[in-house]
């Protein structure tokens, strides 16, 4: 698309991309140092992810301040609103992805000096991989703003809640195995979570994208691997009272 | 979302993909109807086959760059294009079902169906009551106590009763920029026309009186039709239900408002809304 008639309009939205830009990379960075932390209960490493995530809140602050001042300058219209709106969406999702991978960081220092059961955490490190690759497409999605990409994230989700299921189970037989193993469990189970949320912050941004590039939402029904016999309850059976 | 296409072929505006609460349940009532139509100042072709339909009790905004055509669209709508030589529209513009481009039309009935409201405010050089007397007189004779009547429905039509009534007999001129256009306003509403035209009514304005037209379209649009040109198209968004984009003589895209202002569909709309037009 042409540029602005008003060259500081285009420098404007330059900068939020940038700056969603870094958010990204620090989030995805934030993410797999918090796995590779709990696995290897490298407490140094964990550490560096807490003190990285005051960063990404600054940052989200700069885009909601920046976003808000385009909106009151320019009053912008059609691609131009639905990309700052995205822009604030976006920046909102990845400061919470930047908690939950700090979430797992603060876990990976407690259960440091717990009884450990190695076997427990391949499940998680395989499901980590996968909600990371998820991010990592989808910001690429939002970058290029390709609309099939981000659609694919969007779909591929339920791979993600399928996998926390399964790792519900394991945990559940170790904890059954040994009661000893309780505690280091729960806390896995906790990380599991965590990074099923993940999963649907990058499930937000792809809606987000979808928006963003073709002025259209996508359906409300996102298609579900989960069976009704599901252990791990879904987010919709959370919300009743 | 009605494209070009559709409009060309006189497809009903209100097949508009989302049609807002307000709208569902109640069959659209096309008030007026343009089709295909070509104006021409001299030889100069201004508008080239434009077809679209005003939905009643809507309010459709007109944007468009300078000189795409859209005042002169306007202008056609009262045939206000009559009093200058070397001008001629041709095609037709259906108002009920009635082509108003029928040399046979009565031009007086036809201004007094549809008003007009231009970008700087026209009051007469005369009191305020005259303003709105002169033209009901023109078309009804009417005893005093119902004239009386006919001036202040329209003045409290057009938001100004209250800032006016204590100064009926004081001249129009010496009301601010903004009650003269609601003056202008009422003397459009009071004979009672079914349409209502309004070419950039708020261009001269501050943003209180601005406001305040607005305001005042909003209240209108339950017992008129209106079209409204305007640069602003922040308060193209604001005010209408439908907009249509015009470029060089075309009408580009023509659409729900909401639409057109969040996803419009054609390249053009979209460079000149967001401000990339070259």
């Amino acid at each position: 698309m042409a540029d602005h008639i008003v060259t500081a309009y285009d420098t404007e939205l330059q900068t939020l991309g940038r700056k969603i830009a870094e958010m990204g990379g620090i989030a995805e960075k934030m993410l797999s140092d918090a796995m590779d932390a709990l696995v290897a209960l490298d407490v140094d490493l964990a550490q560096a992810v807490v003190a990285s995530d005051p960063r990404l809140d600054v940052l989200q602050r700069d885009i909601e301040s920046a976003s808000i001042m385009t909106i009151a300058r320019r009053q912008p219209m059609a691609v131009d609103l639905r990309e700052i709106v995205a822009a604030i969406r976006v920046s909102g999702d990845l400061e919470r992805v930047g908690d939950l991978a700090k979430n797992i960081a603060k876990r990976a220092v407690k259960i440091a000096t717990e009884p450990r059961v190695p076997r427990a955490v391949i499940g998680l490190k395989h499901m980590n991989e996968l909600a990371a690759n998820q991010l990592k497409d989808v910001l690429d999605a939002y970058a290029e703003r390709d609309v099939e990409r981000a659609q694919a994230v969007w779909t591929r989700d339920s791979e993600l809640d399928a996998l926390e299921d399964s790792i519900f189970r394991d945990l559940l037989t170790f904890m059954m195995e040994d009661p000893r193993n309780i505690s280091f469990c729960t806390h896995l189970l906790f990380c599991s979570k965590n990074i099923e949320r993940v999963g649907d912050h990058a499930t937000n941004i792809a809606e987000t994208v979808f928006y963003l590039a073709t002025g259209d939402t996508l359906p409300l029904d996102r298609p579900k691997l989960r069976s009704g016999g599901s252990l791990v309850p879904t987010p919709e059976a959370q919300d009743e009272p | 979302m009605t494209t070009v296409a559709d409009a060309l072929t006189g497809a009903d505006a209100s097949t508009a993909a989302e049609p807002a609460p307000e709208r569902a349940g109640r069959p659209a009532l096309n008030k007026v109807s343009v089709r295909d139509l070509k104006f021409f100042y001299g030889d100069t072709l201004a508008i080239k086959g434009v077809s679209l339909n005003l939905e009643a009790n809507r309010v459709t905004a007109f944007i468009g760059p300078s000189g795409c055509g859209k005042s002169t669209l306007l202008r056609v709508l009262n045939r206000m294009y009559d009093l200058y030589p070397r001008q001629r529209a041709e095609g037709e513009v259906l108002l009920d079902g009635q082509n108003i481009l029928d040399p046979a039309m009565d031009l007086n009935l036809l201004r007094a169906r549809i008003g007009m409201v231009f970008q700087k405010p026209t009051p007469f050089p005369m009191s305020i009551y005259e303003n709105i007397a002169f033209g009901i007189r023109l078309y009804e004779k009417l005893p005093k106590s119902e004239l009386d009547g006919r001036v202040e429905k329209a003045l409290q039509g057009a938001a100004l009763w209250n800032e006016v009534k204590d100064k009926l007999s004081a001249s129009g001129l010496s009301l601010s920029g903004g009650q003269q256009q609601r003056l202008c306003i009422a003397r459009t509403v009071a004979l009672k026309p079914d349409v209502i035209l309004l070419d950039e009514p708020c261009s001269a304005l501050d943003p209180i009186s601005t406001a305040r037209v607005e305001e005042l379209i909003d209240e209108l649009k339950g017992q008129y039709t209106i079209a409204i040109v305007t640069h602003n198209m922040q308060q193209a968004a604001r005010c209408s239900d439908y907009t249509a984009f015009m470029y060089l003589g075309e009408l580009i895209e023509f659409g729900d408002t909401q639409r057109m202002f969040t996803s419009p569909t054609q390249k053009q709309t979209q460079q000149y809304i967001t401000g990339r037009f070259g």
